[in-house]
Order: C-alpha cells, then structure tokens, then sequence
C-alpha cells in the first residue's frame, strides 16, 4: 500500500518509459564523472599547472560581471514595462524579448565588425571628418567587450521573468505604498526589488548558465574559458580525458552559481494569503520622465536588435544574393534538424511531465531536478558526455553485430542520432517546464473526471489531456526550436562530417572574415526566431 | 449496503497527521448522505478515497458487496463504476455537452448511445443542448450537465463534491430543490459533501458531522 501510494496514481507504464527517458538524460552527465577517476591525459598536466587558473578567472569575471548588469539592466525594463504608460509601451513589452533572436556570437562578430578600424563607423568618421578615434575604446575583443555583449543579448531572460511576476502583484501593494507618501523610486528600491529578488535571480542565474555555456563569442574574442579548452583539448589535441577533467571544473563553476542562487533566493517565500489579486495599474508618464523612460527603453531595443539587425541587412544587401542557394540549403537543414529534434524532445517531455503529475511531490520535484540538469550544464561538457556514451555504445553494438554474424557495421556516434541526442540532453528541461505548466494551468480534475467516468490514464491522456494541452505543447516547441536554431557547441563538436547548421556555417564565415556570407545565414537565423517568439508571445496575449 | 467503510486513515502528508481518521460509515441502497463539516475536516478526502482517487494509508471500502480498498487491494478509479460530480464540474472544454455525456459511455452502439443523450438531457431539463460547449453554459446549466454526464453510465454510487459553492444565493435554492428531484427520480444513491447543515436538510439526508 505504501509503495503504492509513493508513485500515487501512476500506471506502470507510463513510469517505465519515463524511467528510461531519464536514465538515457542522465548517463552523459555520470559517465563524465565516471571518467574521471580514469587515468589523466598527456596534457592534463601543462594544462592544469599554467592554464587551469586563467580559465577559471576569465569564466568567473564574465559570470559574474554578465549576471550582475543584466540583473539591474533586465529589473529596470521589467519595472518600466509594468508599471508604467507611455507611447511605444506596448511594443516594447515584447520587443524588449527580441534580442533573445540574435545568438550572442553574432551580435559579437556584427559589433566588432561595425566598430572596428575598417568598419562602417570609423570610415565614416575618417573620410568625412577626418577624425581618429582612439582605438581602445572601439576594441570590443575583450573581456569588457564579451560582457557587453552578453549583457545586451541575454538580458531579456531576467526582463521576461520580473515581468511575468511583477504582473502577477498586487496593485493594492503599490497603491498602499503610494498612499503612504512613497516616491516612485522609493518604491521601486524598498518594495519592487526585494519583492522580485527571487525572479531577478532566477533569470540572471539563466543568464549566467548561457554565459558559460557559450563558446562562439569567447572563442571569436580569443578569450580563454572551460568552454573554448574543451574544445581545444579535444579538437586540437584529441585528449579526451583532459576535456573531462576541464568538464568536471566547468561543473563546479555551475554548482557555485546554483548555490549563489539559492543563498540569494533564500527568504523568498512571500506569497498572497489572498488569490484575489487586481493587476498592477499602470501610470502614465508626461514630461520629461516619459522623454527618459523612450530614451533609455528604445535605447536598449536600439543596441539590443535594431542595430545589429540593420548592419546584417546591409552586408547581406552589398553580397547581392551572393550564396543564396547555399544560404536555402542551410535554413532548409537547420529547420529539419530543429523541427525534427522538437518534436522528439517535446514528446519525451510530454511523458515524462505525465507521469510527474501522477507522481507524489517526492517524484515530481525530482523528475524536475533530473530534466532541467542538462540545461545547467554547458553544452561542451554535455556534448563531452554523450560522445563517451556513444562510443561505449558503438562498442557494444558491434560486439552484437560480431556475435550474430551481420555485417551491418551500424555506428552511431558522429551521427544525427547522437547530435538529436545531445540537443534532448540539453533541452529537455524547458520543454518539461512548457508541458508543467500547461499541465498545472488544466489542473488535476478533468483527468479525475475521466477516470471515474470509466476511462483508464493512457485513454485520459490521449483523449483530455493532450487535446487541453496544445497551448503549452505549442509554445514548447518553439521555445525548444529556437534554442537547437542558435545552438553552436554541442552542434560544432557533435555534428556529422559535412554537416552544418545557419549557426555552424554563420559562425565559421564570421571566424573567416566572411562577414557577407555570415550575413545571410544570420539575418534567416534571426527571421525564424523573430516570428518564433512573436507567435508564443502574441498566442498568450490572444488568450487572455 | 451499497457502500461500507471501515476504519479508513488517510494522510496526504505524514507530517501533517492525518486528515481522515478511523472513519466508519454505511450508507445503504437508495440512500442521501450529507458530509458536513468546515474545511479541511476530511470530508473532501473521503469522497475522494471512495472515488479511487486517493489510496488509502489502511481500511477498507466496499462498493455494492466487494472490496474496492484494503487488505492490499486497490480498484482503480475507472473500474469502481463511481460516479463523481466535481466542485469545479469539470466539463471537458473541447467537447461539446453530447459528446461530454457520452464520454463514459462510448462502448455502447451509436442509437443507444443517442438515446441515453436524449433520455439524460430530459431528465436534467435541458433538451437541444446537444451542441453547445461548456463555455456556452451558464453555471447552473454547466452542473447539470456533468450530473447527467455522470448518471450517464448508470454508476453504484454518486459523489457530489460541494455541489452548491459556486451559486449565488438566489440560484441556490432553485439547484437544490432540481438536484433533489432528479436524484430522487433515478434513485441512485448519493453522498454529497457540504459545509453547510442547510444543505443536508433541504436535500433530506441523513447528516454527517465530521470534525
């Protein structure tokens, strides 16, 4: 009765699916700290005594730095956006989310290529005005230049979650606090901030995650972090065992960053004793505060997306449709490999979130933990992890094919499979968290009226949940889309031979100063997540 | 008895205590039980444990003669032929209101299928509903609905879990009296879970207290 009750109401089966999926999501990460205790590689030495260091300074300060301005940079927007009324409003509410279209490396390659001695300002600058700029200030090649670049890119993580929760407050807490003789600032200080803290950490420790799991801007930058050493351990040197080793510190910066959290997020438990709650009602500002609020949130949107957006758009129109088949082919590919790994993940998540319903809260909260793991973890420990589980795996697949005689010679690794693999490992848990909360928006009494009107949880599933669920499932698959679309580690180390995405094939353009042909891909690239994130924001506001 | 429970304990957090604690009834053929009591006196939960939608820590329940809970049994919740109307009624929002009422009686043949339709929307006074959707439905036209589509199957047993907490006070009296009719009507026998002892007596059952 006891065992019984732990898993609740959950059929065998569906635990038995959803025990495999997590087993296969969990053995990359194992096998990484399995490898450890093995013997070390030949250059595990040189790189432990003198780079070991340098790789944990620079990934610290762009860690840390990158958290910290996105923190204030995204609170501030949040706050503007939600509690304020002025002309632009309303787009901005999701524009300022566009930035999140253009991946960070290519931001990075379009500002250096903007600002740079030979680019289109300082030639400008120079012919017309005969102007020199000093040079250090236009270098973005730099640790301050790859914390702009991320702070500018990535902010709207935190933007879009203190947004979602600052509109989920009380206008009774504003209104009280105003009635009390509170300046706006006062407000925005004593109140706001400490009450979001929870939602302004949580984004910027996502922020952080990104950062470090980055390896196009730091590698374009020549910037030394784990990232670009896993690389070049196992690129350049083919020493397996030191890119584990590197995996493993990459690891610890994460568990320090999740501890930061949790100490920040610590007494974060305020919540309403009423579930009566009216929405914040904005403010409209006149004069010169609302000449401000433009100046600062167009500004972002200015830097963030408009401005890049328009520099590609003008190197893609000087290539003249220079390699549009070519750029055709890619997004053709890109598309097939995102959709197609998509819909597998989703299908996964749907599964595995199934059965946490049914689950007790132990079970639930862990299959929670378990799923979102691989997104905390960057993408070249995780693409480290999945190639040691593949080569085990062809190990025994032709020990089998021996055994039996065929001849079939099958391998997976340096195939498609091990890359959709990879990209599950790693996005499970946003699609797991897009199927959660749509399950916990239907609530758990239409699948109990189901199975008392006689029908059992796989028939419930197929026949209530899933149609109810379209919504969630929806927008899990474009926020799962979007993410493989700009992938770059786990695809540059996983891919087949011959094999490249918009991302892959932009990103070694840029690195050959073929800014041009990096263009193309890049302006197709930020179309799709553009209308990607246009859909799920303006599916939600339809139905509200 | 068409239903017995005997000594049923129920934890949802062993933390917590216990919700339901050696709780006893009979309820026999035909019968009207009212559950009174103030929330959180378990009276949710028992309706819920005679569902099959909680597993009980120890006791039995008996549905019509058989054990459906205990000694190391459990019935599944879509195999106890218990029928529950929810708080929240929980009409399937993409299903129009026929296709609500035959959701638990799709194995019968398309004419009897249609008949049993017919026959239940009479019964809860509401002929040519057939297409409309939930949100189509005014509350009190929505609880009939999931009454019907729970008498549909012709269930042991019906739960009426808080069945007058969201109607205004005007609508009240009206749902009361229409409810007790078509219950008395089918005879089934009932069990339904209140907070206030009005309920009970208009609805002429036999009261329970919990505490």
């Amino acid at each position: 009765m006891q065992l019984l009750k732990t898993l609740k109401k959950a059929s065998p089966g569906w635990f038995l699916l959803t025990a495999g999926i997590i087993i296969l999501l969990l053995i990359p990460n194992l096998n990484i700290i399995i490898n450890l205790f093995g013997e070390a590689g030949e250059n595990w030495e040189h790189v432990r005594d003198y780079l070991l260091i340098n790789y944990f300074q620079n990934s610290l300060i762009l860690v840390l730095a990158t958290g910290l301005l996105t923190a204030f940079l995204g609170a501030g927007l949040a706050w503007i956006i939600a509690a304020y009324n002025f002309p632009g409003r309303d787009f901005l509410s999701w524009g300022l989310i566009l930035p999140l279209a253009i991946p960070p490396y290519i931001g990075a390659y379009v500002y250096q290529g903007m600002f740079s001695y030979t680019g289109p300002l300082q030639t400008f600058l120079r012919n017309n005005f005969q102007l020199q700029l000093s040079q250090q200030y236009f270098d973005f090649m730099n640790i301050r230049g790859a914390i702009f670049i991320y702070t500018i890119f990535l902010f709207p993580y935190v933007f879009l979650m203190t947004k979602a929760f600052l509109s989920r407050q009380s206008a009774s807490l504003l209104e009280s606090s105003r009635l009390l003789g509170k300046s706006d600032s006062t407000i925005f200080f004593k109140i706001i901030l400490p009450l979001s803290r929870g939602a302004v950490v949580a984004g910027s420790s996502l922020v952080m995650m990104e950062v470090l799991n980055d390896y196009g801007v730091v590698k374009y930058f020549g910037i030394s972090t784990f990232t670009t050493a896993i690389f070049k351990s196992w690129f350049g040197m083919g020493d397996l065992p030191t890119s584990v080793r590197l995996a493993v510190m990459a690891m610890l910066v994460i568990f320090v960053v999740l501890f930061i959290e949790k100490l920040l997020r610590g007494g974060r438990k305020y919540s309403y004793s009423t579930s009566n709650i009216r929405p914040v009602s904005r403010r409209k500002l006149e004069g010169g505060r609302k000449i401000m609020a433009q100046i600062f949130t167009y500004g972002v949107f200015f830097f963030g997306f408009l401005l890049p957006t328009a520099q590609l758009l003008y190197w893609s129109f000087l290539s003249r449709g220079g390699g549009l088949m070519e750029t055709l082919h890619f997004a053709f590919t890109s598309f097939l490999t995102g959709g197609g790994a998509a819909v597998l993940i989703l299908t996964g998540a749907v599964i595995i979130a199934t059965t946490a319903r049914m689950s007790s809260n132990f079970v639930s909260n862990l299959l929670a933990r378990i799923t979102i793991l691989g997104y905390s973890i960057p993408g070249a420990v995780i693409a480290v992890g999945v190639l040691l589980f593949m080569l085990q795996l062809d190990g025994v697949l032709s020990f089998l094919q021996m055994g039996f005689g065929i001849e079939a010679n099958v391998v997976l690794s340096s195939t498609l499979v091990m890359l959709i693999f990879a990209y599950a490992v790693r996005f499970m848990g946003i699609a797991f968290n897009s199927v959660n909360s749509g399950y916990e928006k239907i609530g758990e009494s239409y699948f109990e009226a189901s199975r008392t009107l006689g029908k059992g949880v796989t028939e419930t599933f197929f026949k209530i949940d899933l149609p109810m669920l379209k919504p969630a499932l929806m927008s899990g698959f474009l926020l799962v889309f979007i993410e493989i679309m700009k992938e770059l580690p786990l695809t540059m180390i996983l891919r087949p031979f011959n094999f490249d995405t918009l991302a892959t094939k932009a990103f070694e353009y840029a690195s050959d100063e073929m800014i041009y042909r990096a263009a193309d891909l890049s302006l197709v690239l930020i179309f799709f997540s553009t209308a990607a994130i246009y859909l799920i924001t303006h599916h939600r506001r339809r139905k509200k | 008895m068409q239903l017995e429970i005997k000594n049923l304990t129920f934890a949802y957090n062993k933390k917590e205590g216990n919700i339901v604690d050696n709780f006893n009834l009979k309820v026999k053929k035909g019968e009207v039980v009212a559950l009174v009591g103030a929330s959180g006196s378990g009276k949710s939960t028992v309706l819920r444990l005679t569902a099959g939608l909680e597993i009980p820590d120890s006791g039995e329940i008996s549905i019509a003669g058989q054990t459906v809970a205990g000694d190391h049994k459990f019935r599944a919740a879509e195999k106890r032929e218990v029928g529950m109307v929810f708080q929240d009624y929980a009409l399937f929002p993409h299903l129009s209101v026929e296709k609500n009422i035959v959701f638990g009686i799709d194995h019968l043949s398309k004419d009897k299928r249609k008949s049993r339709v017919k026959e239940l929307l009479k019964l809860v006074n509401l002929e040519g509903f057939e297409k409309r959707y939930p949100h189509q439905l005014s509350g009190g036209q929505q609880q009939r609905i999931a009454l019907a589509r729970t008498l549909a199957p012709g269930p042991e047993l019906l739960l009426l879990d808080e069945p007058f907490s969201n109607l205004d006070a005007e609508l009240k009296d009206k749902i009361r009296r229409e409810l007790n009719e078509i219950i008395k009507k089918v005879g089934v026998t009932t069990i339904l879970v209140s907070h206030d002892r009005e309920d009970a007596e208009f609805m002429q059952a036999r009261e329970i207290l919990m505490n």
